[in-house]
């Protein structure tokens, strides 16, 4: 009787955490995975203490149910713990399911298990899929460190050595390629094999990334038709959703977009940053309900996780101010504060943002007093406040009379955004509004130049050989402007030939990593990013670009 | 939280409910699956135990099949409003075929069956993983309601794919179901007392997969008398279920 049976793995080397709310099932899997000698077994009830685990010891393994009743979901904790690096490379994370779920199955090389289970568990399945992944994992594990140490290109290098030899995994690996290729800005590569994949059937999350390389490039008409014909079969496939959101956004078109994130809400209510989404669509078509339930959702949801933010309770108590509901914005700007307790700016935020909600109710005096406290604060700060909470506070700002906080803080703003004519239009129209249409223009001309100028000297020192002044003079703008993409760029361009010249450095080369990913995120269309990214890993490499 | 509670309808207790009702029969499946593995089968065993050996396999295989129902109707109802994460990938079918194996072992074994496979270690095959160990552990439970004592499990390349044969050596399909090509179209059988569900999820499951301009699709033959659609060869003489997938 031949019935393909394998030998159980041994696990008596290996460390292991369940996560299962539920006693009788942790038991279970206990007792399986001691028939595999495994003795380094340790359990968690729930969210809290699993993480509390991870950060006290690097496990092999991590076998976690999806659902963990109220509260965090397995899925949660598996981004939490990758983000925060917990897990050791070649660390193998089984997601337990009742069922096949969509968070399984979407996202990227970051948020995916490395296999689900789906209940009932038997010693077989368990086993069978525990060998794989262990040795599959072995083999990904150098490809992992080089991730975690932003070396796309070499992850790349490494990914291609295992597809070379026959790998039962090639399309695991094929697929981790295209998302490196896309990460170091490779995209005829990345699109080469989502092609590939394509052609050799309906695979969605090829078609996903082949609409993240036309939305990256500006392309939205046709990130948008790839996103239809994933999201039109089937509403399952949630980033897709969200992604077509934003592309229906860009295309000018937010009823649709709106449609689009309520359609994926209706599958998978609970996540913070897609209710955010919500709040801000419904916002900008002017839905107000709509706009107040889905940031207040977003706050609930996103307290006690790594993805909270000021953002939501600024929105909300905006949307809040605009119903003329003061007590209740004045509420969730104390909630800000309290929720965000370590964050400084987050802090100056729930104060500042009184401001305009006190004038609104005729404290004047209150709001007054607030500005001139908060005045020190609000200039030094400046540069890191977002650019909607400045658009909001400068004009009760300017009829208080605080126009010196106002000009710091929309100066801030548009040094940062310079080449945004939408952002130094409504910088204007504040100052028109407040009747000082010819103050607004100054200082909007005169802080658009500054940015400009800064931009030309550090091209005119470097033309000139002159690289150290350079980026001192980039260095210390990109400390007023932390949010310029251009700047950003320039800043990274010079640190990258400082190092070509003169060695790799690692101080050196984490500042311009962060400069590179800021601007990426901030201008993803910019090629500039990808292939500053491939120069900064080339110094003092010399493994080969892909072909 | 302030979310808008939306109208709970019908539908929303039995999702609930289903669901609720699998996480008892997976702790059920479980226990007695454990209970079986721990009791002593050496040679010379009491007969009582023996005997709670038998009960215990048939209680795993009711809950099994119960489970199994739920879980197509589960997923049955995901794909009809279309949000059933349908998701191929490339994988192993000996890894499929060793864990559908495993779960029709217990009953297998205290029925006296003789289960066997035939299956490349390194044969590999694009499918929703979730969806087609359904309907192959659904497909070896009804094999051996129906055999005399032999379930031949096959996993085999085929052009352009791969095909999954069961095959029993009991009477075979009665002919309705072989004469009715679309598995869809079958319904309940009052006679038979089969609700058809098995099928119709084999046939759902196969029209899902589709590659290259072909679907996937399921045929039922009987007594070794291979159609167009069987490149391989027949080992049993009863009831045949082929799966292919392109």
């Amino acid at each position: 009787m031949n019935l393909l049976t394998i030998p159980p793995p041994n696990l008596s080397r290996n460390s292991i955490l369940i996560i299962e709310d539920f006693e009788g099932m942790r038991v279970i899997l206990r007792d399986i995975l001691t028939r595999a000698s495994a003795t380094r077994i340790v359990m968690a009830a729930n969210a809290g203490s699993a993480i509390s685990q991870l950060e006290k010891h690097p496990f092999d393994i991590i076998l976690c149910d999806l659902h963990l009743g109220q509260g965090k979901t397995g899925q949660d904790i598996l981004e939490e713990a990758r983000h925060r690096a917990l897990l050791p490379p070649h660390a193998v994370w089984l997601m337990v399911s009742a069922e096949k779920a969509a968070e399984m199955v979407t996202g990227t090389v970051e948020s995916r298990p490395d296999d689900y289970l789906i209940k009932p568990i038997t010693e077989t399945m368990l086993f069978s899929r525990l060998t794989r992944q262990l040795e599959k994992k072995r083999a990904l594990a150098p490809i992992e460190v080089a991730l975690r140490e932003h070396e796309y290109l070499k992850a790349l290098r490494l990914v291609e050595a295992q597809l070379d030899d026959n790998n039962p995994h090639a399309w695991d690996l094929k697929r981790m390629k295209a998302e490196l290729a896309l990460l170091s800005g490779e995209n005829e590569l990345a699109r080469t094999i989502y092609q590939e994949a394509l052609n050799l059937r309906n695979l969605p999350w090829a078609r996903l990334g082949l609409a993240k390389l036309h939305f990256n490039e500006g392309h939205y008409a046709d990130a948008s038709r790839e996103l239809k014909q994933i999201t039109d079969g089937n509403r399952a496939y949630l980033e897709a959703h969200d992604l077509l959101a934003y592309t229906l956004e860009k295309l000018g078109d937010p009823d649709a977009a709106q449609e689009v994130i309520q359609r994926a809400l209706a599958t998978s209510p609970r996540a913070p940053l897609r209710q955010l989404h919500l709040g801000e669509v419904a916002l900008h078509r002017g839905e107000l309900g709509t706009a107040l339930t889905a940031f207040q959702n977003s706050i609930e949801l996103a307290r006690n996780t790594p993805l909270k933010s000021s953002q939501a309770y600024l929105a909300l108590a905006q949307v809040q101010l605009t119903l003329n509901q003061t007590d209740a914005a004045l509420n969730t700007l104390s909630r800000l504060a309290t929720d965000m307790h370590g964050d400084s700016t987050a802090q100056l935020l729930a104060e500042a943002m009184q401001i305009p909600v006190r004038l609104h109710r005729g404290e004047k005096d209150l709001a007054l007093s607030l500005a001139q406290n908060l005045a020190t604060g609000l200039k030094i700060d400046a540069q890191h406040l977002p650019t909607e909470a400045v658009f909001n506070l400068a004009a009760p700002l300017l009829a208080l009379g605080e126009t010196s906080t106002a000009a710091a803080l929309l100066g801030s703003l548009i040094s940062n955004h310079h080449e945004h004519p939408e952002f130094l239009q409504r910088a204007q129209s504040i100052y028109t509004h407040a009747g000082l249409e010819h103050e607004g223009r100054t200082l909007v001309e005169s802080a658009a130049r500054a940015a400009t100028d800064i931009m030309n000297r550090g091209v005119k020192l470097s033309r000139e050989g002159k690289l150290g002044e350079a980026i001192k003079l980039t260095r210390e703008a990109r400390a007023k402007m932390p949010n310029n993409a251009r700047l950003l760029l320039n800043h990274a361009f010079l640190l990258i030939a400082w190092m070509e010249r003169h060695g790799r450095d690692t101080a050196l080369n984490t500042e311009a990593r962060n400069c590179i990913e800021l601007a990426r995120k901030l201008k993803p269309q910019d090629k500039r990013a990808g292939e500053l990214l491939t120069r900064l890993e080339l110094i003092g490499n010399d493994f080969e670009l892909p072909a | 939280m302030p979310t808008e509670q939306p109208k709970l309808d019908l539908s929303t207790f039995l999702l609930s409910s289903i669901h609720d009702m699998k996480n008892s029969l997976s702790m059920m499946a479980s226990y007695l699956e454990d209970a079986l593995a721990q009791t002593p089968t050496e040679a010379g065993e009491q007969a009582n135990n023996t005997l709670a050996r038998q009960k215990t396999a048939q209680a795993l295989y009711e809950a099994q099949r119960v489970n199994n129902h739920l879980i197509q109707l589960l997923a049955l109802y995901k794909i009809d409003q279309s949000f059933y994460p349908f998701d191929p990938t490339e994988q192993s079918l000996a890894d499929l075929a060793r864990e559908a194996l495993a779960r029709a072992m217990p009953l297998a074994e205290s029925k006296g069956i003789q289960l066997d496979c035939e299956c490349p270690e390194n044969l590999f095959g694009w499918f929703d993983y979730d969806l087609v160990f359904g309907v192959i552990v659904q497909a070896l439970l009804n094999a051996m309601n129906y055999t005399c004592n032999k379930v031949f499990l096959k996993a085999a390349p085929c052009e352009a794919g791969v095909l999954i044969q069961i095959e029993d050596d009991g009477p075979g399909y009665p002919e309705f179901l072989l004469d009715q090509g679309n598995a869809l179209q079958r319904g309940i059988c009052f006679e038979t007392g089969s609700t058809g569900l098995g099928l119709y999820f084999a046939d759902v499951v196969a029209n899902l997969h589709q590659a290259g301009g072909r679907t996937g699709r399921i045929v039922l033959t009987n007594g070794g008398k291979p159609g167009d659609d069987q490149p391989v060869g027949r080992h049993l003489s009863g009831g045949c279920l082929s799966l292919f997938l392109p």
